[in-house]
């Protein structure tokens, strides 16, 4: 009924990745701090966002797309002000909300045991480590080196350069098959262990794909732990070695080149 | 639900990530953001893997994001450490404060003076003291001493 004359996505598409770059390197710290910039940045950003908002593709459900639209607008946002905060401890606490907003996304994408775990290994611990170092290392008030940036205007077309080309070659993902629908090997394993002939798991796919991941299914995770730990065991035996390593490698680094000061060399003679 | 559809906006949402991911490791000077960037191009990555997977119907993308999981993991013990020695020595989170390992053609980075930081005292509400003021219990007093 109302006919809106919007521009073609291309148009859209790459104006939207300017007004990002044109965002990012307003927002960057850049040494004098002007409330106008911030503004201007943060009007970019949201115009930028819009244009991403309006060239995506249509789920189907109006709640689905809320849903999404809502979680990955989070973590984008979140996203962005990690990077552009100023005091590192509040780049942390946006990066725990951008994870809750990832987490969100993975939710949506049917992956129950990775959204859970996003939050519980990276918001839980990583992030707490980072905390702590910064509790430990972070002086009084906003370092210099917080308040600039290098070549801000350059990264920020870096970024939206390649944020262009990875849009451009997204949206020209089709569901021709020779392009990229590769025939699923779970699916086939599902048809196989059902003692189906080949001609059915071509013909089967879609319905065999949709149950192989099915976000619905009880047994979901179970499913996703059979996959680890049959196919890819001797992965998680190595990173398994890779976490042992990484513990032993960081206890040793801190205990015997720490604190070149020498102020706790005392107390390390004392305690030998 | 259009799966096409949902992997084209996953996709699109993890390049967005990783984008700004990679902005905010080339752009900021404080080590911690640097691995708070990079950690945020690690999560584009997860979302593009895990919406590749809902659409091939494979668990290969969720495999392949515990595995990141777990490398993050290692990569954030490590890294801390060596950012707490850095800061052990130079007193600094400030990457530019390892410029001596720079390429030798490359110009020194020179930090000019910043202007202060035109920061207003925060102005708090006070309330308007009401009634009259009870006289000192002398009792009470010497409680509170002890407090």
């Amino acid at each position: 009924m109302i006919a809106v004359a919007l521009p073609s996505p291309g148009v859209i598409l790459a104006g939207a990745v300017t007004a990002a770059a044109a965002s990012l390197w307003l927002l960057l710290p850049r040494g004098a701090e002007s409330r106008v910039a911030r503004w201007l940045g943060s009007l970019l950003g949201a115009a930028a966002l819009a244009g991403f908002v309006l060239t995506g593709r249509r789920l189907g459900g109006l709640g689905e797309e809320a849903v999404f639209l809502i979680v990955s607008l989070v973590a984008v946002i979140s996203g962005a002000a990690t990077i552009v905060s100023r005091s590192p401890v509040y780049s942390a606490i946006w990066f725990a909300l951008a994870l809750a907003g990832v987490s969100g996304v993975l939710l949506v994408l049917g992956a129950q045991f990775l959204g859970v775990a996003t939050i519980v290994v990276y918001a839980g611990a990583i992030l707490v480590m980072f905390l702590f170092v910064l509790m430990l290392a972070q002086p009084a008030g906003l370092a210099p080196y917080d308040r600039v940036s290098n070549e801000p205007l350059l990264s920020a077309l870096a970024g939206a350069t390649l944020l262009g080309l990875l849009t451009l070659s997204i949206g020209r993902l089709s569901a021709d098959p020779s392009c990229c629908q590769m025939p699923s090997k779970a699916a086939a394993m599902a048809a196989g262990s059902a003692g189906k002939s080949g001609d059915d798991v071509q013909a089967g796919d879609a319905i065999d794909t949709a149950i192989a991941t099915d976000p619905l299914a009880a047994d979901q995770v179970a499913r996703l732990g059979g996959e680890l730990f049959g196919r890819h065991l001797l992965a998680v035996e190595a990173a398994g070695v890779l976490l042992l390593v990484a513990l032993v490698g960081s206890i040793a680094v801190v205990s015997r080149h720490g604190d070149p000061s020498g102020e706790l060399a005392p107390a390390r003679r004392a305690a030998s | 639900m259009n799966q096409l559809a949902l992997l084209q906006n996953a996709l699109v949402v993890g390049a967005i990530l990783f984008s700004l991911g990679l902005v905010g490791i080339l752009t900021r000077r404080n080590l911690i953001v640097m691995f708070l960037s990079a950690e945020l191009m690690l999560q584009g990555i997860s979302v593009s893997l895990v919406a590749w997977s809902r659409y091939h119907g494979d668990f290969g993308g969720h495999v392949l994001v515990i595995f990141v999981l777990t490398v993050a993991a290692c990569e954030a013990a490590v890294a801390l450490v060596f950012v707490l020695q850095a800061f052990a020595r130079t007193g600094r989170l400030d990457s530019a404060a390892w410029q001596s390992l720079r390429e030798s053609n490359l110009p020194r980075r020179v930090d000019h003076e910043l202007p202060a930081i035109d920061t207003v005292p925060p102005t708090f509400p006070r309330l308007t003291p009401a009634g009259v003021l009870p006289a000192a219990d002398e009792n009470d007093l010497l409680q509170r001493e002890h407090v």
